[in-house]
């Protein structure tokens, strides 16, 4: 009896004097190098969304088959089937914008020589709601058709969610590239993952799409994998290309 | 033994005298506090439009009389200084209309705010140098300079209603999309420097600083949500600049200052306090070196 409750003092004296636990993770440094065509230099996929999704190319092989089979609408075909007029088509493309949020609505794109008609109604809209200029250049996008507004976005998201929501997947980060094509995946643990966008890039004529499979350690790793659409020594991984379909 | 007929007398006298003083503390220490006002009571719980009527262009003020004498018609004329008065009035007198400034106390919040960051970069906040002339909506939208070194946050409707107004939900009538009562009432956490001395419109006389902010901020474009939410910063981030072999060695410099002296706080970049702990493993990692404690050095 007083052999087991010294034996049972030691475990406990033994477990109270060991450290917590240190949460230990790693980090993916992400890089995405691109030419949109052969004459251009390869430059950094500013503002594109990735994702890491835990497992194997092999254990996902459902959802690789999925994004690489799925059949997507072109940004530029998404704004003609709504019915967007060509200026509001080339206002987007000027900015590589997918929504009217990316830049602001300036003055000379409601009125005058450079005049996007879908703006120019909503100004006229919002000028009658609020009786003042500046708010409604300043609220036009609270006045635009909502198939043109965020439609485009909403298309992508309900694409992405019919993806990603397949049973059996893991925990999904995604994060966003910076303007030099780079992005970091935190507090990972350690094991298998796949890069993907998941929703192809559109760049040129083609359309991009990433599905690479990664180690990730518990160290940090300082050196960035750097994925691309064209092969080099630094390239861990090239994209599956396929041109841009025709709009319907 | 029976206790006496005195002895028993004295016994019920202090029990009622208890009973009595009982009575008297519980009444006065529930007695409601008009002075102070909480979303969290039961009948202030009602739709948000039932007191705060959304008014151009912005409805960060408090609500009008009516609101409070629907209801509170009894406290509203009690006296000559009714102290429900005192939850927006500088001044508890029917002559003195001074309001305090919304809200009261000001930096004490009832609500939190849901923020999700990762939409917000998707549908905007880009910022592309290379197309100068055209302004592109990046985080400056929101987050203006406070200070060298801090961002400011949002404090009013100004940033969202441009975009949420009407249509695009949480619309404006749509309180709730956004503010979520809080468990008790909180004051926000003010932002200090614990380890970096990093200042935002800093970097030498071409502000090499001004950057993109998800650049360093690698967490911002992933977050949902503003809880625990913090301003992530890898060290590469400083590093590209900061420690190049030929250029810059700011942290190959102080690591061999450390070599030399175990007892050297790194000031180049951080706070006193934080300099002088062991050099993390990421700063060695990148210096090419393996992680070593200042204990370990002779």
């Amino acid at each position: 009896m007083k052999l087991s409750f010294v034996a049972l003092l030691l475990i406990v004296t033994v477990a109270l004097a060991q450290e917590p636990a240190v949460k230990q993770t790693g980090v993916l440094r992400l890089r995405v190098k691109v030419k949109a065509d052969d004459s251009l230099p390869l430059r950094g996929l500013a503002r594109k969304r990735f994702f890491l999704i835990p497992g194997t190319l092999e254990q996902n092989r459902a959802l690789v088959n999925a994004i690489e089979q799925q059949q997507l609408t072109t940004r530029d075909c998404y704004y003609k089937q709504h019915g967007a007029s060509a200026e509001l088509i080339n206002w987007l493309k000027d900015g590589d914008c997918e929504s009217v949020y990316c830049r602001s609505i300036e003055k000379d794109f409601v009125s005058g020589p450079k005049v996007v008609p879908e703006f120019a109604s909503a100004f006229a809209v919002g000028q009658k709601e609020y009786r003042d200029d500046e708010t409604a250049l300043q609220w036009l996008t609270t006045n635009l058709n909502p198939d043109l507004r965020d439609g485009f976005y909403k298309d992508r998201q309900r694409a992405l969610e019919t993806l990603l929501k397949q049973g059996g997947l893991g925990m999904i980060q995604s994060v966003m590239t910076d303007r030099n094509g780079s992005a970091y995946f935190t507090d990972l643990g350690p094991g298998t993952y796949i890069i993907s966008n998941v929703i192809p890039t559109e760049l040129g004529q083609t359309l991009a799409t990433w599905n690479c499979e990664v180690q990730v350690k518990y160290v940090a790793t300082e050196t960035p994998y750097t994925i691309s659409n064209r092969k080099d020594k630094n390239v861990k991984c090239v994209a599956v290309e396929k041109p841009k379909p025709a709009c319907d | 033994m029976l206790p006496s007929r005195n002895q028993s007398q004295l016994v019920t006298k202090t029990i009622v005298t208890i009973f009595i003083f009982l009575i008297c503390v519980h009444s006065r220490s529930s007695a409601a506090d008009y002075s102070k006002f909480s979303h969290s009571t039961q009948k202030h719980r009602a739709a948000c439009n039932t007191c705060h009527k959304i008014t151009f262009p912005d409805i960060t003020d408090y609500p009008s009389h009516d609101a409070c004498v629907s209801c509170h018609r009894p406290q509203f004329f009690r006296g000559a200084k009714p102290p429900i008065c005192s939850v927006c009035h500088s001044k508890t007198s029917p002559r003195d209309e001074a309001r305090y400034a919304f809200r009261k106390p000001p930096t004490q919040l009832q609500f939190a705010v849901e923020f999700p960051h990762d939409k917000h970069q998707d549908a905007i906040a880009l910022l592309r140098f290379a197309h100068p002339p055209q302004n592109y909506n990046n985080c400056t939208i929101c987050h203006a300079s406070r200070s060298a070194t801090f961002k400011a946050a949002p404090t009013d409707h100004s940033s969202c209603f441009n975009c949420h107004w009407k249509s695009q939900e949480p619309v404006a009538a749509n309180c709730n999309g956004c503010h979520k009562l809080a468990s008790a009432p909180y004051v926000p956490a003010e932002s200090t420097r614990k380890s970096a001395k990093f200042v935002h419109e800093g970097g030498g006389e071409k502000k090499q600083h001004v950057a993109e902010c998800t650049t360093c901020h690698i967490n911002i474009t992933k977050s949902s949500s503003l809880r625990g939410l913090k301003p992530d910063v890898p060290i590469t981030a400083c590093t590209e600049c900061h420690n190049k072999v030929g250029a810059r060695e700011d942290l190959n410099k102080e690591l061999l200052a450390i070599d030399k002296n175990r007892s050297f706080t790194c000031v180049y970049c951080h706070a006193e306090k934080v300099g002088s702990l062991d050099p993390p493993a990421s700063h060695y990692l990148i210096a090419e070196r393996p992680p070593l404690k200042r204990k370990d050095i002779k």
